[in-house]
């Protein structure tokens, strides 16, 4: 149940665009079409679900000072994480390359800047903040990366349908995107507040 | 057809005074459906054009417009602990709910008109009516005491930011009554939470004490056309709150302590009739509910949605009394559709045939869904006393994400059958 709300949470209620305005370049960038927004989505979910509980091990053991090398070495956390995000998509990449060539075309660069994708790292760097446990950190990077997900493939109809309204010449393309978000953002406050462990906890 | 001449020759110029025309056109366009026929494509011609379509949904409101007037006076005048019973001192409450009204109803107008009119005689296209619904659903989701230049400011917000920048009317995303609403809300929390909020014409005087907040047009005009006529009743300026009165509405009651603290203030008749605080159009639910048949019976709104947002609701609801974790929760799932907003968001604001999905298969779905996220939100999130408006927007977003995994079905369901 507790994993479940963290899901939950990381998910709908601290939405990583939506909420916190994390991986924008990526989501800003790829939502022109659902196809390829659900593809970079997908890809976003696995390295966010893999590099959590893997960068969990590398600050709790490697890192801290309780770890297996008793001294305080979390100088070195950014650029451990930095690796591991960039080594987990470059196994995306092959996979993507592999299994589906067109997607693999149309996402060209988002794919490898992946990487530098602050969801990714923000993602890592809130687990570390709010000191999850192993498996809390699985449930949040998948849920966190789920969110994303949503939020990309919302955005990605909406930008094919307004692709034949008559946007003002000044906003097309970027600029109503960035419109969108923030209405998006609006939309989503709604759930913003909700405490799914006060609620647990009462029961 | 001498109306119609007499009315043409008196028309702008469109190269010298383009506002004129386009204000012209607009009005023109009410009495005339025009009669140009398209040139190249394929179109629909059809007598229900857009402002006949609009006017129906405007139409099918007038009830709620009527008692919301009416509920508005009775309120203020309960709160003052005089004439108490529903039908006691009817031209008071009848004038002062048209005094708290009208001003409401005009600025909402007369901003989103105003840049609705601009729009288009800049873009040098006719006036889209889109605005006519909203400036009609504005004033009925706004909370009696509203400030009028926070009215002004969201609805310039909205007309801006939500529908000119996408295009103009049939273009926007978000619906443009809520999100005008939802700028009020989070913009400017403190003017629209609250328990005195939902009660209209209190103010606290020097000794921190509720009094009426009366104006000469009030105390002066209206009196004295009153004594004039013989009336025993007038507003009287040195009015003051009853004690114990707190103007909470049933869902404050119960998000604070379930069914009973709800009953304890309020029956289940006064809250379904509607003689309870609350937003102006809201509260009274069989008007509501008339107002949904008559969009239903001439197919303005899709009956999909309505059955599937009030199926989504029942469930959660449902859902919530078998979990039982707090007051809230175990307030009886039909007792839900008694307190707040539902009726009014499925019959007028789920039912937007712009914003809404437009798949039949994905309204049944977006419909669902708005029932079950409102719920939740109303009843487990503790920020927010309502949920139904947020819901909407929150579909809104993912309506054409609906609409596109449809279609996406239908493609591929019809491709293995060939």
């Amino acid at each position: 149940m507790e994993l479940f709300n963290i899901f939950i949470k990381a998910a709908f209620i601290e939405n990583l665009v939506l909420a916190y305005f994390l991986g924008m370049c990526s989501y800003l960038a790829v939502s022109k079409t659902v196809k390829t927004a659900f593809g970079l989505g997908l890809a976003v979910i696995f390295v966010l679900g893999v590099t959590m509980p893997v960068n969990w091990v590398i600050s709790e053991k490697l890192l801290s000072e309780d770890g297996w090398f008793g001294v305080d070495l979390t100088f070195l956390r950014f650029i451990l994480f930095i690796a591991v995000i960039a080594s987990m998509v470059q196994l995306v990449e092959m996979i993507v390359e592999k299994i589906s060539p067109s997607l693999y075309n149309s996402l060209g660069i988002f794919l490898p800047l992946i990487t530098v994708n602050c969801a990714i790292l923000g993602g890592s760097l809130f687990m570390v903040a709010r000191e999850y446990n192993f498996s809390e950190s699985i449930a949040f990077g998948l849920g966190g990366g789920f969110g994303w997900f949503l939020a990309i493939i919302a955005i990605a109809a909406i930008r094919e349908k307004i692709r034949y309204s008559n946007v003002p010449p000044a906003l097309r393309g970027l600029g109503m995107a960035f419109i969108l978000t923030g209405l998006m953002g609006i939309a989503f406050m709604s759930l913003m507040g909700i405490d799914p462990t006060a609620l647990t906890a009462g029961k | 057809m001498a109306l119609s001449d007499f009315l043409k020759s008196k028309e702008p110029d469109k190269k010298t005074s383009p506002f004129l025309h386009t204000l012209f056109d607009g009005f023109f366009t009410f009495l005339y459906s025009p009669n140009h026929t398209t040139k190249g494509g394929v179109h629909v011609r059809d007598g229900m054009d857009l402002k006949r379509l609009m006017i129906h949904v405007v139409l099918a409101m007038q009830l709620c417009f009527v008692f919301g007037t009416y509920n508005m006076g009775h309120q203020h005048f309960v709160s003052l602990g005089v004439h108490t019973g529903f039908v006691e001192a009817i031209h008071l409450k009848l004038v002062y709910g048209l005094i708290q009204l009208l001003p409401i109803f005009i600025v909402a107008n007369l901003v989103g008109l105003g840049i609705e009119f601009w729009y288009a005689a800049k873009k040098g296209h006719g006036i889209e009516e889109g605005f006519l619904v909203s400036g009609a659903l504005i004033p009925l989701i706004s909370p009696p005491d509203i400030p009028l230049w926070i009215l002004a400011l969201s609805v310039a917000f909205a007309v801006i930011i939500g529908k000119e920048a996408f295009g103009g009317t049939g273009m926007n995303v978000l619906n443009i009554a809520l999100l005008s609403r939802v700028f009020i809300f989070f913009a400017y929390p403190t003017t629209i939470s609250g328990d005195e909020a939902w009660v209209a014409g209190l103010a606290r005087d020097a000794n921190d004490i509720w009094v009426s907040n009366y104006s000469w047009i009030h105390t002066g005009f209206f009196n004295g056309i009153f004594e004039f006529f013989g009336a025993n009743d007038l507003f009287d300026p040195a009015a003051k709150m009853v004690d114990g009165y707190t103007g909470a509405t049933p869902l404050s009651l119960a998000a604070a302590g379930g069914w009973e603290a709800v009953t304890n203030v309020y029956t289940p008749s006064q809250m379904w009739w509607g003689s309870i605080p609350g937003s102006i159009g809201e509260t009274c639910k069989p008007f509501i509910i008339i107002g949904a048949l008559i969009l239903i019976a001439t197919k303005v709104a899709s009956w999909r949605i309505m059955l599937s947002m009030v199926v989504g609701a029942a469930i959660t609801a449902m859902l919530l009394n078998a979990w039982d974790a707090n007051a809230f929760m175990a307030v009886p799932w039909y007792y839900q559709f008694y307190m707040g907003s539902f009726f009014f968001a499925m019959a007028f604001m789920a039912t937007d045939p712009v914003t809404a999905a437009s798949t039949n298969r994905g309204k049944i779905i977006y419909g669902f869904l708005i029932g079950m996220v409102g719920m939740i939100v109303r009843v487990l999130n503790p920020a927010y006393p309502e949920g139904w408006m947020l819901a909407i927007l929150f579909m809104n977003v993912f309506a054409p994400l609906i609409d596109h995994y449809v279609l996406e079905s239908n493609i591929s369901k019809r491709l293995k059958r060939a």
